[in-house]
C-alpha cells in the first residue's frame, strides 16, 4: 500500500464515523424548477431530510435569515437580475451567513473562472453541473469533515466571541493533522483578529500562513488589508499589486488599491481601479461606488452612467437602495438637467415615498431642481418641507443636500449650518463627506468660506477634545468633563470626543474613588463606543478595565 | 446575435441535459431497474462529457480557456476523481475483461494549483482511454519537480504505435481524438503545459499531463 492509499483510506474511516446526513438541513437555490427538485432528491438520497427550496435570491434570502442551514447549494445562473456570486457577496458582506454554514456553488458553465479567483467572497466549493451523486457526496463530505475539525472556532465566530475563535485556533494549531488544516485554521484565526481590529495580530497569522504557502492569493490579500488597516499604504500596495499582477481578475486587490489610492489624494488612480473592479465584476455596489468617486470628481457624465447601472443591477432585488435614486437626481441637478432630477424622484422613485431621511433630501433636491428651473416660490415650498422632515435626525449626505438647496435659495445661514454638521457627524466617513461639501459650496458660488465650514467643525470638536485630555492628564475632571460634554453638544457621537470621555471617566473613577453618577456615564459611553466600533480592541480594554475598577 | 443564440441554446441543452442524468442516477437508485435503465444512464453519461469536452475544446480554440485556478490537495483530487469516474464504474475495457483503477503506487505530491472542474475533464477522458486498452490495470498518480505538477495514467495494455493502434485510436469512440485534444488543451491552459503517450517498458502505455506553475 502506497502512502498515498494509506491516507485515502485513512481519511474514509474517520469520515464516516462521525458525519450523520440525516441530521443535516440544506438549502437549494435554482431558477429551474425541475432541477432545483433534482438536486433535492440527489441531496434526499445521500440521506438528508430537511431540504429547503428556493427559486430567487430574495426567497433565498428570507430562508437564510429564519435557518442556518448546514449546507446552501445555489446555482450560479440564478436570473438576470442577480447570479449566485451576488447573492453569496450579499449574505457574507452583510454577514447573514452562519460561519457553519456550507455554501456550494453550482455552475453549468467552464468558465466561471473570472468570478470565482477574482473576488474575495468565494464558495467553500465549486461544483460543475450536473454534478452526479457521488461527487457531490464526496465533496460535501470534505467540507464537512473540515468544518468538524474548525467547530468550535466557527461557533466562536457565530457568538461574535473572535478572542474564543483565537483562542480555539491556537488549541487546534496544535493538533492539526497536516498543513492544509493548518493553513484552514490560521485563515480563521486572522480574520477573528481583523474582526477584533487587532491588525498586528492579524499580520503576524497572515505572515505565518505566506511562510507555510507562498503565492496563495487569500493570504497575501489578507497581508495587504492588515498593513492597510496599520496605516502602511506602501507595503500595502505592494503586495496588492503582486497580486493582480499574478490574478489581473483580482477584483477585492484593485478595491484596495482604489482606498488606497484615495488616502494618498489620488483621486484618478482610485478612480482608476474602481473601474476595473467594476468591469470585472459588475456589481450594484461597484456602480455605486463609481458614481460617488466620478460625482466628487466632477465627472457628471460618468457618475450618471454609473448611477444609472447601479440602479439598473438593483431595482428589484435584495440590494436596492434608494439613496441610489437621490445620488443620480443630485447629479442630474448639476448637469442642469433639472427636468430628468424631477422625473427621477417624482416618477421613477415615487413608490419610495417620503420615508426618512429620503424624504428629507428627495425634497431638498427638488428644491434645488425647482429654484434652478425658477421656480422660487415652489422651491422655497420644498426647502421648508425638507427642513420639517430633517427634524433632529443627523446624516451627512441629506444634510449636505438640504444644506445645497439652502445655499442655492440665498439662505446662506442655513445653507452654512447645514454643511458644518454635515462636516461635524460624518464620523469614519469624514474625507469623502468634506469633499462632498467643498463640492457643493464651490457649485453655488460659496468657494471662500468652505475651509471655515470644514474646519469649523471638525477643528471645534477637535480643540474641545484637545482641551479635555489636557485637563484631565492634571486631574481636572470636572473641567475635562464640562469640555467633553460641549464636544458632545456638537456631535453626539463624535469618536474622538467619546474615547476621550471613556478615558476621562475611567481615570475619574480610579482616582477619584466610586460614584454612581460617573459610573453611570462611564457606562453609557462604553456602549455608545462597543456599537459604534464593534470589536475594537482598544473599547475591549476600557471594559475590562471598568469592570476591575467596578468590582474592587 | 448569433453568438448569443448559440451560448443560450447550449446552456438550455446542458441544463437539459444535466436534469436528465440526475432523473436517470435517481433512477438507478431504486431496486431492480431494468438493464435498459442502467444502459440509458450510461450513455446519458456518456453524452455529457463529449459535450462537455466539445465545450471546453470549443472554448479554447475561440478565446482560449482561462483556469480557475485554486489549491488542490492532490490525494483527494486523485480519490474523487476515480470515485466519480464513468470508465472506473464501467472497469471494462474495449475487449470485455474487467479492469481495475489505482491510485499510485508513486507521486510524491501533496498539493497542486490548478483548475480542478478542467483538469479533472482530462484526467477522465484519459482514464477512459487507458481502461478501454488495459488488460487488468489502470494506475494513476501524480509528481512534483519543483513548480511543474506532471500527472501519470499507465495502463497494462498493447501499447502505442502496436498493431492497428492509429485505426484504434482514432476510431469513432468517444473520448479518444477528442480526448487527447482536450487533455492538451487543459495543460497549455496552465502555462506552457504538454501532454505525451509513450509505451513503457514491458507493454503498457503512460501518458503524461505536465501542468506549469501548478505544483
Amino acid at each position: 500500500m502506497s502512502g498515498m492509499e494509506a491516507l485515502v483510506q485513512g481519511r474514509n474511516a474517520v469520515e464516516n464515523e462521525y458525519i450523520d446526513f440525516g441530521k443535516l438541513s440544506a438549502l437549494v437555490i435554482d431558477d429551474i424548477s425541475s432541477m432545483r427538485h433534482a438536486v433535492r432528491s440527489q441531496l434526499q438520497s445521500l440521506g438528508i431530510n430537511s431540504v429547503k427550496l428556493a427559486s430567487t435570491a430574495t426567497e433565498a434570502l428570507v430562508q437564510v435569515e429564519a435557518n442556518a442551514f448546514d449546507i446552501i447549494i445555489c446555482d450560479y445562473n440564478l436570473n438576470n437580475a442577480s447570479s449566485g456570486q451576488h447573492f453569496l457577496e450579499h449574505l457574507r458582506s452583510e454577514n447573514l451567513l452562519s460561519a457553519t454554514s456550507i455554501f456550494v456553488m453550482l455552475t453549468a458553465e467552464t468558465e466561471y473562472d473570472f468570478v470565482a479567483s477574482a473576488v474575495e467572497f468565494i464558495p467553500d466549493d465549486y461544483l460543475l453541473k450536473p454534478c452526479p451523486e457521488k461527487k457531490l457526496r464526496s465533496r460535501l463530505m470534505r467540507l464537512l469533515d473540515k468544518r468538524a475539525f474548525l467547530m468550535p472556532v466557527l461557533k466562536a465566530i457565530n457568538a461574535k466571541q473572535y478572542d474564543v475563535a483565537v483562542r480555539e485556533c491556537n488549541r487546534l494549531l496544535g493538533v492539526a493533522p497536516d498543513e492544509r488544516r493548518m493553513l484552514d485554521v490560521l485563515r480563521r484565526k486572522a480574520d477573528s483578529e481583523l474582526a477584533m481590529q487587532d491588525y498586528a495580530m492579524a499580520l503576524e497569522t497572515f505572515d505565518r500562513a505566506a511562510s507555510l504557502r507562498s503565492d496563495v492569493p487569500w493570504i497575501m490579500m489578507g497581508q495587504a488589508r492588515a498593513h492597510y488597516a496599520l496605516g502602511e499604504l506602501e507595503a500595502a500596495a505592494k503586495i496588492a499589486k503582486q497580486i493582480v499582477e499574478m490574478n489581473k481578475n483580482y477584483v477585492s486587490a484593485y478595491e484596495l488599491l482604489s482606498r488606497i489610492a484615495i488616502d494618498m489624494d489620488d483621486e484618478d488612480g482610485a478612480y482608476e481601479y474602481l473601474c476595473r473592479s467594476s468591469a470585472i465584476l459588475p456589481s450594484a455596489k461597484r456602480f455605486r461606488d463609481l458614481s460617488q468617486a466620478a460625482f466628487l470628481m466632477g465627472k457628471l457624465e460618468e457618475a450618471k452612467s454609473n448611477s444609472l447601472e447601479a440602479i439598473k443591477l438593483s431595482t428589484g432585488s435584495m440590494v436596492e437602495r434608494t439613496g441610489d435614486y437621490l445620488s443620480l437626481a443630485q447629479v442630474q441637478v448639476d448637469m442642469g438637467d433639472q427636468k430628468g432630477a424631477i422625473e427621477t424622484l417624482e416618477k421613477t422613485a415615487r413608490k419610495h415615498g417620503e420615508v426618512g431621511l429620503f424624504g428629507v433630501a428627495k425634497n431638498a433636491i427638488l428644491a434645488q431642481a425647482y429654484f434652478d428651473l425658477g421656480d422660487h416660490e415652489k422651491s422655497q415650498k420644498l426647502l421648508e418641507r425638507s427642513k420639517s422632515l430633517l427634524a433632529n435626525r443627523k446624516n451627512s449626505f441629506v444634510m449636505t443636500a438640504l444644506g445645497k438647496s439652502a445655499l442655492k435659495a440665498g439662505d446662506v445661514v442655513l445653507g452654512l449650518k447645514m454643511m458644518t454638521e454635515a462636516i461635524q457627524v460624518s464620523g469614519k466617513d469624514e474625507k469623502r463627506i468634506a469633499r462632498h461639501v467643498k463640492k457643493s459650496m464651490k457649485d453655488t458660488g460659496h468657494d471662500d468660506k468652505v475651509e471655515d465650514v470644514i474646519d469649523g467643525g471638525r477643528k471645534r470638536i477637535l480643540n474641545l477634545v484637545e482641551e479635555a485630555n489636557r485637563l484631565m492628564r492634571t486631574a481636572h475632571f470636572d473641567e475635562a468633563y464640562l469640555k467633553v460634554k460641549e464636544a458632545f453638544a456638537i456631535h453626539g457621537e463624535n469618536l474622538d470626543a467619546l474615547m476621550t470621555a471613556a478615558q476621562l471617566h475611567l481615570l475619574w473613577l480610579k482616582q477619584g474613588g466610586m460614584n454612581e453618577a460617573i459610573v453611570e456615564r462611564a457606562k453609557d459611553y462604553l456602549m455608545r463606543l462597543d456599537r459604534l466600533l464593534p470589536n475594537n480592541q482598544k473599547v475591549m480594554n476600557f471594559y475590562r478595565f471598568f469592570n476591575e475598577i467596578v468590582s474592587e | 446575435m448569433q453568438n448569443a443564440l448559440s451560448a443560450l441554446v447550449i446552456h438550455d441543452i446542458k441544463n437539459a441535459l444535466a436534469l436528465l442524468e440526475i432523473e436517470l442516477e435517481q433512477l438507478n437508485h431504486h431496486e431492480g431497474v431494468p438493464v435498459e435503465g442502467q444502459r440509458a444512464y450510461r450513455r446519458c453519461l456518456e453524452l455529457k462529457s463529449r459535450l462537455m469536452g466539445f465545450l471546453t475544446l470549443y472554448k479554447h480554440d475561440q478565446s482560449g480557456l482561462n483556469p480557475m485556478v485554486s489549491e488542490v490537495d492532490i490525494a483527494e483530487f486523485l480519490e474523487d476523481l476515480v470515485d466519480a469516474s464513468q470508465s472506473v464504474q464501467m472497469g471494462r475495457s474495449r475487449q470485455g475483461h474487467p479492469v481495475s483503477v489505482k491510485i499510485g503506487p508513486g507521486g510524491n505530491a501533496n498539493v497542486g494549483f490548478f483548475d480542478q472542474n478542467l483538469v479533472e475533464l482530462a484526467l477522465e477522458s484519459a482514464l477512459n482511454n487507458a481502461v478501454r486498452y488495459a488488460h487488468r490495470e489502470v494506475r494513476i498518480w501524480a509528481e512534483r519537480q519543483g513548480g511543474v505538477l506532471t500527472f501519470k495514467v499507465c495502463d497494462d495494455g498493447i501499447g502505442v504505435g502496436m498493431v492497428d493502434e492509429t485505426v484504434q485510436r482514432g476510431e469513432k469512440s468517444s473520448s479518444t481524438g477528442l480526448g487527447l485534444a482536450l487533455c492538451e488543451a487543459v495543460a497549455k491552459a496552465h502555462g506552457s503545459g504538454s501532454i505525451s503517450l509513450e509505451n513503457v517498458a514491458g507493454g503498457g502505455t503512460l501518458f503524461c499531463m505536465t501542468l506549469h506553475k501548478a505544483g
